[in-house]
């Protein structure tokens, strides 16, 4: 629906590309001011402005932000906290797009008596606002063992992403012709069979749709962070709330900053290198809402 | 070659208010070709699908040569199938979708490649073994999925719908190729189709369905000649059959009824014997479009055989014919004409009616009246 | 003929029969533990803080029963009412300036742009980072001493002043721009995707009847997206309703607790002020509100589908 215009520099075509490029700058210069000010020193913050490059550059600010910042009451810079995120993605989101896959699999192509039913509850899962479980799962982690390990945070992680996996799956296998799963039956294939030899080699795209939405959704998650994680167990979001307001000592904001980019850059690493599968899971996404 | 017997077969969904299939009889002779023909939503689908296996029976016995296999798997049936949408697996090359299900049976490699061959051969696809599908026309893919049915030497063959998504020409072309294949290999075939001229050229009995039951079993002349109802008479054949209401009356010649032409002029139709025991009665009178066509010397001094002047209300050319349109007793009726004398619209044209393969149905029943 | 060869098949023993019926079961048996996952952890927690919500559970859960009592407190808490306050005023300043940036930004962008991928890149990366790390990034930019306001002043600008951030009464405001410079690409990347889905012909025909572009636009293709504005709406709202992060990083509830959402509320007193009744009345008065959202849209969603 573009063939109305025929591109030119007209006045108008000026103006267009006039607000976009400025929209560019709005969306940039945040990012921007993160990255310089992370590389001045306190007192280049203190004598120059938000925009201005550094009269000086250093890494002070992201060594010290790595390894001796204070986050609270320890000392020890965010790179603990960095892995512990790490600990706790993975394993979450392979768990959880696994889970997603059959689910999203049975639901689409091998539905029983009430399966839309459960479908339709796990829907509704997507919906709900996480404080309505925060106190019971904390009771149930802590009798578990589970309080304030990552193995706990694994956990919780997949239970309230199961339900966008196993949506971003069911829907797109819903989208494959059933005619596919009964010749592959005809032909002698199992559940499994027809799952790993037919329908596995067809998904790539939505396990990267998962897998990049999960990974996002994860690693930049706070509440679950917040509320079941303490001291050396809490991932980087938390980490770098605390060194962001802690409020004893000197405010340094080239750490504040390098920290906030440490926290940022993975995300940011996989929304450049496959951001395609970030889009699709979004606009995927917000069939749910 | 295999015989397969549908017994009393039943079928509701779970939730459904009403049956889908309500008691299907139909026995499969071993190398038979047998077509299901209905409207959409008539059942026929849903009763190949139990029979592959693909969906559960609610009551009945499908007797797979002497067997009961109502509770059996589908990859324990030894059926193939053709599906419309040819349901090729995508990622998989042309020899593998063939090789697929031989591999699953566990079939040593050796001979897997040879009956790939074979089959390619057959089909004339050689040439195609090593691409994907999505690479294939919607022919070529048609042919693929013949292969991969083929390549099983299954008992039966299910065909749903194979030609449907192909344009008008190669659909012509399929057909006959079907057709050879199956004089060749003597196979059992059970196809479904909505396209009746498919199931008249492709057929050795049809089965006419209509919500869930079975309107008429046999072969293409029977339905098409002798219908058993006014749905099957209506369903079979292009352009359709044409329903008159008339009063059977006694002449001095004979039976016959009266039709009113759309300019008022009348016509006395004779009627055979056997409505004898109607006269004063109404029935529905089933006239084919070749029934209706100009005088022809041959024909008009038979028994059964009247003219009368008629005025053509819409003409259709169709190249080998003109299907002409008049009015009798307010019903639309088809007439077959001659294309090197035509007609024009407005004209009143002589028409020959012969009366000797008109079938005429109970009003009431829609059942057709026997002799 | 060829088919003689063929095996014998149908045959059907014992052990296979038992495979067929774990076959029939497998289907259940792999989606089992996901459901009694979330019919615990979603479904079993929603009744249990419901449950919490009726008893007067401050430090540790017991179970006496008040009744409504805590709703009761809740309504006349005025911290509560302001969080509702700041939930009305963000949420609907919030809904409205992603919209109104985001179909502007994609209508723009869908006019044949050169470099459209890059653009559209840049409009959309801030939704791949945390909400805390935006929130520190515009705690900085907004700081009253160094941020923003001395930017100005260095420019020349030096009557400019910009305190908003530690305003009680403006506060709330500058949580609304980092939210919407956070998620309005989103909803240009809906829309731009919407756009690409119109039916060309649709306008081909409307510029045969003679109508201009921008008419084009708003009578006809803006009022076909409709679907992808409820869409839209609602996943901002959900956004909204659960705000929590943001809020945390940029000024944790303060002034005082003038920017406090519902969701930073319930966090407050559940966790860190031992008033888990209060807190769990809070937390299903959120999921009502999301309920009064949700509930007809699944609906029309769901019927809308039947329809087709």
């Amino acid at each position: 629906m573009t063939d109305m215009t025929r591109p030119g520099l007209r006045p108008s075509r000026i103006a267009i590309y006039g607000l976009l490029i400025l929209a560019c700058l709005v969306y940039l210069v945040p990012l921007f001011i993160m990255l310089v000010t992370s590389f001045k020193t306190p007192m280049d913050i203190r004598t120059g402005n938000l925009v201005a490059l550094p009269t000086e550059w250093t890494t002070i600010g992201w060594t010290k932000a790595w390894s001796e910042a204070c986050t609270g009451v320890q000392c020890e810079g965010i790179s603990g906290y960095f892995w512990n995120s790490f600990k706790m993605t993975v394993p979450a989101v392979m768990i959880s797009t696994l889970l997603g896959a059959f689910n999203g699999y049975v639901l689409a192509k091998w539905k029983f008596r009430g399966s839309d039913l459960l479908f339709g509850l796990l829907l509704f899962g997507c919906f709900v606002p996480f404080q309505v479980v925060l106190l019971p799962m904390a009771a149930t982690l802590g009798q578990l063992g589970l309080a304030n390990t990552t193995p706990g945070l694994v956990l919780v992680h997949v239970i309230y992403g199961v339900a966008f996996t196993t949506l971003f799956f069911r829907n797109y296998y819903v989208a494959i012709p059933d005619a596919l799963i009964k010749a592959a039956r005809l032909d002698g294939a199992g559940f499994f069979t027809i799952f790993f030899r037919i329908l596995l080699p067809m998904s790539t795209p939505i396990f990267m749709v998962s897998l990049i939405w999960q990974f996002t959704q994860i690693w930049n998650d706070f509440l679950f962070g917040v509320v079941f994680a303490s001291g050396d167990s809490q991932p980087i979001t938390v980490a770098l709330n605390n060194l962001v307001n802690t409020s004893t000592g000197v405010k340094e904001y080239n750490v504040d900053m390098a920290a906030a980019m440490i926290a940022a850059l993975p995300t940011l690493v996989v929304y450049i290198v496959a951001g395609k599968y970030f889009i699709r899971g979004l606009t995927a996404g917000s069939v749910k809402g | 070659m295999s015989q397969l017997e549908l017994r009393k077969i039943r079928k509701t969904y779970p939730g459904a208010a009403e049956e889908t299939l309500k008691g299907i009889d139909i026995d499969i002779a071993s190398g038979e070709f047998l077509i299901l023909v209905g409207p959409s939503g008539c059942g026929k689908s849903t009763l190949m699908n139990t029979i592959a296996g693909l969906e559960s029976i609610s009551d009945g016995e499908i007797v797979l040569d002497g067997k009961d296999v109502s509770g059996v798997e589908p990859k324990d049936r030894d059926i193939a199938m053709v599906f419309q949408s040819y349901a090729l697996y995508p990622t998989m090359s042309v020899r593998e979708n063939i090789a697929f299900g031989l591999k699953i049976r566990g079939m040593p490699k050796e001979q897997i490649e040879q009956e790939v061959e074979r089959v390619a051969d057959l089909l004339q696809i050689s040439h195609l073994l090593d691409k994907k599908p999505s690479r294939l026309s919607g022919g070529q893919q048609q042919r693929v999925a013949m292969g991969r049915a083929l390549a099983r030497r299954p008992r039966i063959y299910l065909f749903d719908e194979p030609l449907s998504n192909l344009d008008a020409k190669l659909r012509v072309e399929m057909r006959t190729e079907i057709k050879k294949l199956h004089q060749r290999l003597q196979t059992t075939i059970v196809y479904v189709t909505h396209d009746q001229i498919e199931a008249m050229t492709l057929a050795d009995r049809i089965a006419v369905l209509k919500d869930g039951e079975l309107q008429q079993l046999g072969t293409p002349k029977q339905v098409y000649d002798s219908p058993q109802n006014m749905f099957v008479a209506g369903f079979m054949g292009s352009p359709a059959m044409s329903f008159v209401h008339v009063n059977v009356e006694q002449g001095e010649q004979g039976l016959q009824a009266e039709v009113q032409g759309g300019d008022g002029r009348s016509l006395k139709l004779p009627l055979p014997e056997y409505l004898a025991d109607r006269v004063g009665k109404k029935v529905v009178l089933g006239i084919r479009p070749e029934h209706i066509t100009q005088p022809q010397d041959q024909k008009s001094d038979q028994a059964l055989v009247t003219t009368g002047e008629f005025t053509i209300e819409v003409t259709e050319p169709t190249g080998p014919d003109v299907i002409a349109l008049i009015r009798l007793n307010d019903t639309n009726v088809h007439c077959r004409i001659d294309p090197e004398h035509p007609v024009t619209w407005g004209e009143t044209a002589e028409l020959m009616f012969d009366m000797k393969k008109v079938v005429f149905f109970d009003p009431e029943t829609e059942k057709r009246i026997t002799g | 003929m060829e088919q003689t060869q063929r095996r014998p098949a149908g045959v059907v023993s014992a052990p296979s029969r038992l495979l067929d019926g774990l076959q029939r079961w497998l289907p259940k048996l792999v989606i089992a533990p996901t459901f009694v996952l979330i019919g615990i952890g979603i479904y079993g927690y929603m009744l249990w803080t419901g449950i919490l919500s009726f008893t007067s559970s401050s430090f540790l859960p017991t179970y006496d029963f008040v009744g409504f009592d805590q709703y009761a407190k809740l309504m006349a808490n005025d911290r509560w009412l302001t969080a509702s306050k700041n939930l009305a005023i963000f949420g609907g300043l919030f809904i409205f300036a992603c919209l109104f940036i985001g179909v502007v930004l994609a209508i723009f962008l869908d006019q044949r742009i050169r470099q459209e991928g890059a653009i559209r890149t840049i409009y959309l990366y801030p939704m791949a980072l945390s909400m805390i790390v935006t929130g520190t990034v515009w705690k900085w930019i907004l700081n009253p001493s160094l941020g923003i306001e001395k930017l100005m002043h260095d420019w020349g600008w030096t009557s400019f002043s910009f305190d908003w951030l530690v305003n009680s009464d403006l506060a709330i405001y500058t949580i609304v721009m980092a939210a919407v410079w956070q998620a309005s690409g989103f909803v240009m990347a809906l829309f731009l995707a919407g756009l690409r889905g119109v039916d060309s012909s649709i306008i081909r025909a409307a510029r045969v009847d003679g109508a201009s572009l921008p008419l084009i636009y708003w009578k006809i293709i803006l009022p076909s997206l409709r679907p992808v504005f409820f869409s839209a709406v609602m996943v901002l709202a959900h956004i909204a309703i659960k705000s929590f992060d943001l809020v945390m990083a940029m000024t944790a509830g303060g002034p005082g607790y003038s920017t406090d959402l519902p969701a930073v509320f319930m966090y407050a007193h559940t966790f860190t002020r031992g008033q888990m009744g209060l807190g769990s009345a809070s937390a299903m008065l959120m999921l009502g509100a999301i309920l009064a959202l949700i509930v007809p849209y699944l609906y029309s969603e769901l019927r809308g589908k039947r329809h087709d």
